[in-house]
């Protein structure tokens, strides 16, 4: 346990937690579609929770529940002429802020972030926010996300079109 | 007291005019006039003349299972209260109080013995009843009682626990005003081997920028508005929604209709279509986690033949429930209107009781990946019904064309009105009924 806490004070450890984060960020912003598939660890889960923060996700539903598979089909999606509700694609930019190491070993990174994100697509701008939960995996090819949860603020409230990635 | 008063601008016996053309005028047999979908006059009018007029459907009993549970819905913009009374009823009360008219029950769903204000401190009982007002020596003795309660509408009725109400006492019983609806509800309760569903996985609430009447029952668009997905079904026949839209349902010649079933009901009809290939399906059901025993449990308790037709359309009826309730897909879904230009729909999945855990859990992950606010099927309808409300600001042609397959429309043994998948008798069905009760004097 004080091996966690201290490995996750290391400055090093918080360094790249947040570029990674960054880096995700900015190719969400940008439809990187298939550079941001690359950071997902084969072994994965992806999931935004509805209504709550936290739900059973065999009994109550998720906005989005979904392994490599899925995720892989949601890019083939977005990435082509057919998603509608990304055509046009909407103009992000977020800002990810808040972050904190919640653990880490020699083989995983857990963290948690909040952000806000701009929205403007078909002259209307919207705001979202959000708190993330990443666990990270060390590979070969560098960190990977093994884990990402994303409680979506409004995730109870009649919601527009969050076609885009978050 | 639950008669619909008239707006003053009333013209004529059978309705208000707008942009000079009677009500009447702007549906006809194969085209309606835009301003219905985008005037908000008219949006006005149907909260009287549809949303306080007919069985509105509210929420599922399955919802409030114990004594004093609640939920908040809406009869088009008014607020209700469902929630389970001491003596087992669902109870549907107007969320007012009597006092000053603030809401009484301010969070969506909760439990609770009591409803008080927290304006003046009234308080009601589960079934509405005012049992305490503060300082009564600031009334005349008996005011609880000359009070009575909460506001209700006059009629609440069930079908197999599907509730509803309605602000007008002038309706069927709900059953006769279901039709041929109910047998198709009966598709998704009976999904279940006991017949009990439940509504307790949550919901997804959406909001899109366009009216009401735009969410239908529509074949002709699933190969464009859809094609995204479509497109990748061919990967995967298996996968998501995609098993139970095998051999191309949406052509024209396969054996799916539509059918306007009456009183604004209508359906896709995948019936004929899934029975063709029943015995199939049921070997895939076999398959899947929980599959074997789920598809022992259905035979058991129905019988093969009745089992096979209750599996047949994997739970999804494609109904649509004038005006405001769906059942599709895996879930219940609410239409509230909520400007003439903008329109919640709530998404509601449905879970079974007595199968095995692991089909309630595919069943939301089949929701999951084509319904709900991130999804791969439900945006796109939403982008395209607010592509459809910016187009309709153009006026110089303001007719909606919704002729489709009247050439070829014919009335069926059971009274029925069929067209092929692709033809818009299900918009027109839509629109005799919203026809009928907004000009009904």
């Amino acid at each position: 346990m004080n091996k966690h806490i201290t490995v996750g004070h290391q400055p090093e450890v918080r360094q790249e937690f947040e570029a990674f984060l960054f880096q995700e960020a900015r190719l969400m912003d940008n439809h990187q579609f298939e550079d941001w598939l690359k950071l997902w660890d084969k072994e994965c889960l992806y999931w935004v929770p509805c209504n709550t923060e936290d739900v059973d996700p065999n009994r109550e539903l998720s906005i989005i529940y979904e392994e490599h598979d899925q995720i892989r089909e949601r890019v083939r999606r977005l990435s082509g002429k057919f998603a509608h509700a990304q055509q046009p694609k909407s103009r992000l930019i977020r800002v990810l802020s808040n972050i904190e190491i919640e653990s880490a070993d020699d083989d995983t990174i857990t963290g948690i972030s909040n952000f806000v994100l701009g929205e403007v697509r078909l002259n209307r701008q919207m705001v979202w926010f959000g708190r993330n939960e990443h666990t990270l995996v060390r590979t070969d090819e560098g960190l990977r996300i093994r884990r990402k949860k994303v409680f979506v603020l409004n995730n109870d409230t009649p919601m527009t079109n969050m076609t885009f990635l978050v | 007291m639950n008669k619909p008063t008239s707006p003053s601008k009333l013209a004529g016996a059978t309705g208000v005019v707008s942009r000079g053309i009677p009500i009447e005028d702007l549906v006809e047999e194969g085209r309606v006039h835009s301003a219905i979908y985008t005037d908000p006059e008219i949006f006005e009018l149907e909260q009287e003349r549809i949303f306080s007029r007919t069985w509105i459907y509210i929420g599922h009993e399955s919802e409030v299972p114990k004594t004093g549970d609640f939920r908040l819905r809406k009869i088009g913009r008014q607020p209700v209260i469902m929630v389970r009374g001491k003596d087992g009823a669902v109870n549907v009360l107007m969320n007012r109080c009597l006092h000053r008219g603030a809401v009484v029950a301010e969070v969506e769903s909760g439990n609770t013995k009591f409803f008080r204000c927290w304006y003046h401190g009234w308080t009601y009982d589960t079934a509405g009843k005012l049992v305490q007002v503060t300082a009564d020596e600031g009334y005349e003795p008996g005011f609880c009682e000359k009070m009575g309660g909460l506001a209700r509408p006059p009629l609440v009725q069930d079908y197999r626990g599907f509730v509803f109400a309605s602000l007008s006492e002038d309706v069927l019983p709900l059953r006769e005003h279901l039709g041929q609806a109910a047998e198709l509800m009966d598709y998704l309760i009976d999904f279940s081997p006991t017949g009990k569903i439940t509504l307790s996985a949550g919901v997804n609430k959406t909001v899109y920028r366009g009216n009401w009447k735009l969410v239908g029952m529509d074949g002709y668009h699933v190969n464009y508005v859809h094609a995204s997905v479509v497109e990748g079904w061919g990967d995967d026949e298996n996968s998501g929604i995609a098993a139970m839209h095998k051999n191309d349902p949406f052509s024209d010649t396969a054996l799916t209709r539509t059918r306007d079933l009456g009183r604004g009901h209508v359906l896709l009809d995948f019936r004929e279509h899934r029975m063709a290939s029943i015995d199939k399906y049921v070997d895939f059901l076999r398959t899947i986690p929980g599959g074997d025993e789920y598809v022992a449990a259905m035979y058991s308790a129905y019988g093969e033949e009745k089992a096979k037709r209750n599996l047949s359309l994997a739970g999804d009826p494609h109904l649509g429930v004038f005006p405001n309730l769906q059942v599709i897909g895996n879930q219940i879904r609410i239409m509230n209107p909520v400007a003439a230009d903008e329109t919640e729909v709530l998404m509601f999945p449905v879970l079974l009781e007595d199968v095995p855990e692991e089909i309630n859990t595919l069943r939301l992950r089949q929701h999951e990946s084509f319904y709900g606010p991130s999804a791969s099927g439900s945006p796109d309808d939403a982008e395209i019904f607010e592509r459809a409300q910016i187009g309709m600001n153009a006026t110089v042609n303001p007719w909606i064309e919704m002729s489709r397959g009247l050439n070829r429309e014919y009335v069926d043994e059971d009274g029925t009105r069929v067209g092929r998948i692709s033809d818009e008798t299900t918009q027109r069905g839509q629109m005799r009924e919203w026809k009928r009760l907004m000009t009904a004097v």
